[in-house]
């Protein structure tokens, strides 16, 4: 999967786990950026994110992030 | 030797002269601020020096430990954060909790054939332990995240642990923004020096002609409630509420001042919680530098590890968060209870929050004025309630005081409630004003008005107004206990 596809697949977990009408996720995006985004929707965003990719990521590399950039290289690292 | 003391200030005034002028590279500076911070700990309680000594070294060490870990064996850094953990909490644990322990399972220990008794053990519990035992345990969490590479200075992680505006009652500052501010020499600026005072007065202002005037008040009330009807114990549970904001965001307030003056930028600890909409927002506008450390130390980890439980995990999470919050402040079930009782507000919050924004989408109520106002004042009444609970001396006393609401209302006690109604009421409502412009019109400005007459005035009413009704010998600061 490329990093493309990736950003493409999160688009679409945010958009349905924050119940966004739209969203346009960069590297640099972060909670800051989006107000639905807070410490109980990230739970759910991650939840997601392991279902969707069929990935477990561990307590320490979750976090670690500080934007989505870190998120998707996590998700990179798993799939490889 | 508290902030609002003229001993404070001759202190202050020493430390400021060679701090600016005499030292003029800033390792010297660093070293003279950390010995001022040990000798300002020192008054307050010397024989508690060699501990914050102790502390400061075992996590500079291991701060070092963690870091080079990180690269050749995670596991082990892992290992030496939860060293790092295990200490705080136990020193944490020692000296707040051990006597309460031991005391309320006494009985526990003696069916198993232990036989302990609590008077043996009085352990005298340190100033400001719980707030530079959370610093020193976020400065080993953040190099473990690789959030922030460990000192190599020593002096300067010592004056991060010992920084005399804050080590007594916080706000807690994180190694990640505040560590840095040590690598620049300070130099004595005159926005620094302005904004610093002003905001010292505004905090001595909320401490000595609110908090001050009324805790005489709610001191009689809350120690002799079975004297009280149920109009006496609702104007205590308001006014120790506004009590409790005024003094602790007074101390912030001045502790924020005093860094700022020194070239610092201490976080802020308060947001104006009395315009929060529910008891999550609350949270998050109230003691801010504690639940943010909660909620990134404590709350998010247990969240990702309960994750797979789906809501039931966040729920426990959130509750466990919230009993910590509570017995952060001391070893009393009062404050267990306290915990649990705001856990279950949040675990409402969150169990209603499709149905509430739903209806808001329908009858279009979120922006409406009249809403929003009705949302506040059922908040502050949730807090107020919360926090008769905090100020009980023990649960059965917050029963008792519940109880007697059944007796009916009355007449209110009136032993110097005529301070509390001329002096502390207009207080209230200033405080309260500009509170409100900043929360809803944000152009206008008073301390730091454009207009150089309103600023002046504002300054000068704020002064006279401390000389005039401020509780020259107040009390110490309530949250000095914890």
């Amino acid at each position: 999967m490329t990093r493309q596809e990736i950003f493409e697949q999160l688009n679409d977990i945010f958009i349905d786990v924050l119940d966004l009408e739209e969203v346009e996720l960069n590297a640099e995006t972060s909670a800051n950026d989006i107000e639905e985004w807070d410490s109980l929707s990230h739970i759910q965003l991650i939840v997601a994110i392991e279902k969707v990719f069929g990935i477990k990521f561990t307590s320490l590399e979750i976090m670690k992030w500080k934007n989505v950039g870190e998120m998707v290289c996590s998700i990179e690292e798993k799939l490889k | 030797m508290v902030v609002n003391s003229i001993n404070f200030w001759v202190f202050f005034a020493v430390f400021l002269i060679p701090y600016f002028f005499l030292f003029r590279k800033m390792m010297h500076q660093n070293i003279w601020l950390l010995l001022a911070s040990l000798f300002f700990y020192g008054w307050v309680d010397w024989k508690m020096v060699p501990l914050l000594f102790v502390v400061s070294a075992f996590y500079f060490f291991l701060g070092i430990k963690i870091e080079k870990s990180n690269q050749t064996s995670p596991k082990k850094a892992s290992l030496f954060t939860i060293l790092g953990i295990v200490a705080g909490v136990g020193v944490l644990f020692y000296f707040k909790y051990f006597n309460f322990f031991v005391g309320e399972f006494s009985g526990l220990f003696s069916a198993i054939g232990i036989h302990v008794n609590s008077s043996d053990m009085d352990i005298i519990m340190p100033i400001g332990v719980s707030f530079f035992t959370f610093k020193v345990m976020s400065y080993v969490i953040e190099i473990h995240r690789e959030n922030i590479k460990p000192t190599r200075n020593p002096v300067v992680f010592a004056a991060y642990v010992a920084f005399f505006p804050t080590i007594l009652s916080g706000p807690i500052d994180r190694p990640t923004t505040f560590l840095p501010q040590f690598n620049e020499r300070r130099k004595l600026d005159f926005c620094n020096l302005s904004e610093g005072l002003k905001r010292i007065l505004w905090g001595l202002f909320l401490k000595m002609c609110i908090a001050d005037i009324i805790s005489s008040w709610t001191d009689a009330v809350f120690s002799g409630y079975g004297h009280h009807n149920a109009t006496t114990i609702i104007a205590a549970a308001v006014l120790y509420t506004l009590q409790l904001y005024t003094d602790f965001c007074g101390f912030s307030e001045m502790a924020i001042g005093v860094g700022r003056i020194m070239g610092f930028t201490v976080t802020e600890n308060f947001c104006r919680p009395f315009f929060s909409q529910n008891i999550a927002e609350y949270w998050r506008r109230w003691h801010m530098s504690l639940t943010t450390w909660i909620t990134d130390y404590v709350f998010m980890p247990l969240n990702v590890a309960f994750r797979d439980w789906g809501r039931n995990g966040i729920f426990l999470a959130t509750l466990i968060n919230m009993v910590i919050i509570g017995m952060w402040h001391g070893a009393n079930w009062t404050f267990f209870w306290f915990g649990v009782y705001h856990g279950l507000m949040l675990i409402l919050i969150i169990l209603f929050e499709k149905q509430r924004k739903k209806m808001e989408k329908k009858y279009g109520l979120k922006k409406k004025e009249s809403y929003i106002w009705f949302r506040r004042l059922l908040a502050f009444v949730l807090f107020a309630f919360g926090s008769m609970l905090f100020r009980s001396a023990s649960v059965t006393d917050f029963i008792g005081m519940v109880k007697q609401v059944g007796q009916g209302f009355g007449p209110i006690y009136d032993e110097e409630l005529p301070a509390i109604v001329v002096y502390v009421l207009p207080s209230v409502a200033v405080m309260l004003f500009r509170e409100w412009v900043a929360e809803y019109k944000r152009d206008i400005h008073f301390f730091h008005s454009p207009n150089v007459y309103v600023r002046l005035a504002s300054i000068a009413l704020m002064i006279s107004t401390i000389i005039y009704i401020g509780q020259l010998d107040g009390n110490s600061f309530i949250y000095f206990k914890f």
